[in-house]
């Protein structure tokens, strides 16, 4: 009895945390997760990508991020499906591995009401895709539509860096 | 130890679970999550409903739905529907992406021609199907493939010409890998069109309009008072822009020259899934409406053009630019022209509408004619020759068929 006990209360607490750390791991984007993604990297440099799996420039551009990723581990790196597709988190997660952001923040849009979900991030934001938001230190939001310059992210990223010697 | 192997099974489930996210989420709140208000073929369960008005005032609906393209008639203007008929089973991956959706056309004798994209593979390539009802939309042939070539396909249009000739355009994208291969740079997809004799059961050989169009938006489609093909697409200027075009056909066969609706300057390598919409008054005159978000202008526009497509007005700002309008419609109708759109302000959608009773020189106030609080389809115009209707698929307050009132 106590050894079922033990056992599963090891499992209830190590097993769902651990889990949603879990390299790849995909978290529903719903009502109040943007507020709830601002407010984690408050004070950290943040790129934020958003993204879809029908989407043609962000095959080519996703690979790209996954390098920028391991070459910045100073800038917390968040993506973020905006597809209307939340049926289809293996296609997601698959491409998110093969770019090698398989240990970003990983979210994809879970509200079939993908417009109030917009709404948060950008009123303006008519939902095209790729587009990225580099968010300072400071609070800073630069909204880059379409695909992004590697040369431009990394700029933003040099200027982060040298706001903190 | 009840408790023990509760919270032992609770954390195994969890894990599964967690897992198979798509399971989970599908469990959990599929509902909340899909666009769609339930998951049978029904027409309450649809995502995208498209109408046309057959030749004795038959209204007849297409739609997506479980994974289906159903088709229903209504003789009392939509207040009553069909059975239903399902045109595909069983399940396909339908194309979802928000500017895509089943293409319904009748001709002066009734005829049906339907089409329609799925994803042909993983990589979400497209394949446009087509199929057609020669016994009143009792039943439909086993759909298949517009071309035989198997590059992705996507965003069809289609339409009868006077003559009972079914035109098809698409956005294509075989001319992509070719142009790899030699090494050079390929944007975007290409604008490709077939024709059809015997009402939709086979069609001519593809061929081209114009290579490097934007591959992600609805194509606009009308027909001149000649009966010729018009096409209005989101096109890939040089630098990346990607303003609209539009391209009149001399016949059938003969697309014209390619001309620019606006200058925009919207560079953006990206998706903006938000296409045109093109209808052509008695009057000759081409109107267009059209997003984008370019650096000479932002948000919903409404131009004209009274020289078959070569030269625009200025673009004339639609809606309330801080409520996002989006998705616009516009027909030539019985009392005029008739452009509706979508707003939203945080909460709820509306559907807009604004008239004009001089071919487009002047606009009535603009005033939501439906609202609703969650997912909708674009809101779609159809006109039976003596009234027009808007047509419009909402996820909460399912679909809306209602007469467009003329202003006084």
């Amino acid at each position: 009895m106590k050894r079922y006990l033990l056992a599963a209360l090891m499992l209830l607490t190590s097993l769902p945390s651990g889990l949603a750390s879990e390299e790849g791991a995909l978290r529903p984007f719903e009502r109040g997760s943007w507020q709830q993604v601002l407010r984690s990297h408050a004070g950290h440099p943040t790129l934020v990508h958003f993204w879809g799996v029908t989407c043609g420039p962000c095959k080519i551009e996703l690979p790209q991020l996954g390098q920028f990723m391991k070459d910045h581990p100073g800038i917390d790196m968040v993506t973020i499906s905006a597809d209307l597709v939340p049926n289809l988190p293996a296609a997601t997660r698959s491409m998110l591995d093969r770019a090698g952001l398989a240990s970003a923040e990983n979210w994809f849009f879970s509200d079939g009401f993908a417009d109030r979900l917009r709404f948060e991030i950008d009123p303006a934001w008519q939902g095209d895709i790729p587009r990225t938001m580099l968010i300072a230190r400071d609070g800073t939001v630069t909204t880059i539509e379409g695909s992004a310059e590697i040369a431009d992210l990394q700029k933003w990223s040099d200027a982060q860096v040298a706001a903190t010697r | 130890m009840t408790f023990a192997r509760l919270a032992l099974r609770t954390a195994l489930t969890a894990t599964v679970l967690a897992a198979l996210p798509g399971l989970a989420a599908a469990q959990m709140s599929h509902q909340h999550t899909s666009e769609a208000a339930c998951e049978e073929a029904l027409l309450r369960c649809a995502t995208k409903v498209t109408p046309a008005f057959g030749p004795d005032g038959t209204l007849w609906l297409a739609w997506m739905a479980g994974g289906r393209i159903s088709v229903a008639s209504s003789k009392d203007q939509g207040k009553s529907f069909s059975t239903s008929v399902q045109v595909t089973e069983p399940q396909l991956d339908l194309d979802w992406g928000p500017d895509a959706r089943p293409k319904i056309a009748v001709d002066a004798r009734g005829g049906i021609a339907l089409a329609f994209s799925i994803f042909r593979d993983k990589a979400f390539n497209g394949q446009v199907l087509i199929t057609r009802s020669t016994d009143g939309g009792r039943s439909f042939a086993p759909p298949k493939p517009i071309t035989a070539n198997n590059a992705s396909q996507r965003f069809e249009a289609i339409g009868f010409d006077p003559a009972g000739t079914v035109f098809a355009a698409w956005l294509d994208k075989r001319n992509r890998a070719p142009a790899q291969q030699n090494g050079q740079t390929y944007d975007g997809a290409a604008l490709f069109f077939a024709t059809s004799r015997d009402g939709g059961e086979t069609y001519s050989d593809a061929r081209i309009v114009a290579d490097n169009t934007c591959e992600c938006c609805r194509l606009g489609l009308a027909f001149d008072g000649n009966g010729h093909p018009v096409v209005a697409f989101r096109n890939i200027f040089e630098g990346g822009v990607r303003d609209h075009a539009i391209v009149t056909f001399a016949d059938l066969g003969s697309p014209g020259e390619v001309h620019r609706v606006s200058r925009d300057d919207w560079q953006i390598a990206a998706c903006p899934h938000h296409g045109p919409s093109l209808t052509i008054s008695p009057e000759g005159t081409y109107h267009v409406t059209w997003y984008t978000n370019g650096k000479a202008r932002k948000g919903l526009f409404y131009a004209q053009s009274r020289d078959g497509g070569k030269t625009f007005t200025d673009p004339l700002p639609v809606g309330q630019v801080n409520r996002g309008p989006s998705r616009p419609q516009i027909i030539a109708g019985p009392d005029g022209l008739a452009m509706v759109w979508k707003e939203f302000d945080g909460t709820k959608t509306s559907v807009n509408l604004m008239t004009s009773h001089d071919d487009g020189a002047t606009w009535s106030k603009p005033r939501a004619i439906a609202d609703t609080n969650d997912a909708s389809d674009h809101p779609l115009l159809v006109s039976d020759g003596r009234q027009t209707y808007l047509s419009w698929m909402t996820k909460a307050d399912g679909y809306h068929f209602q007469a467009i009132e003329a202003e006084p």
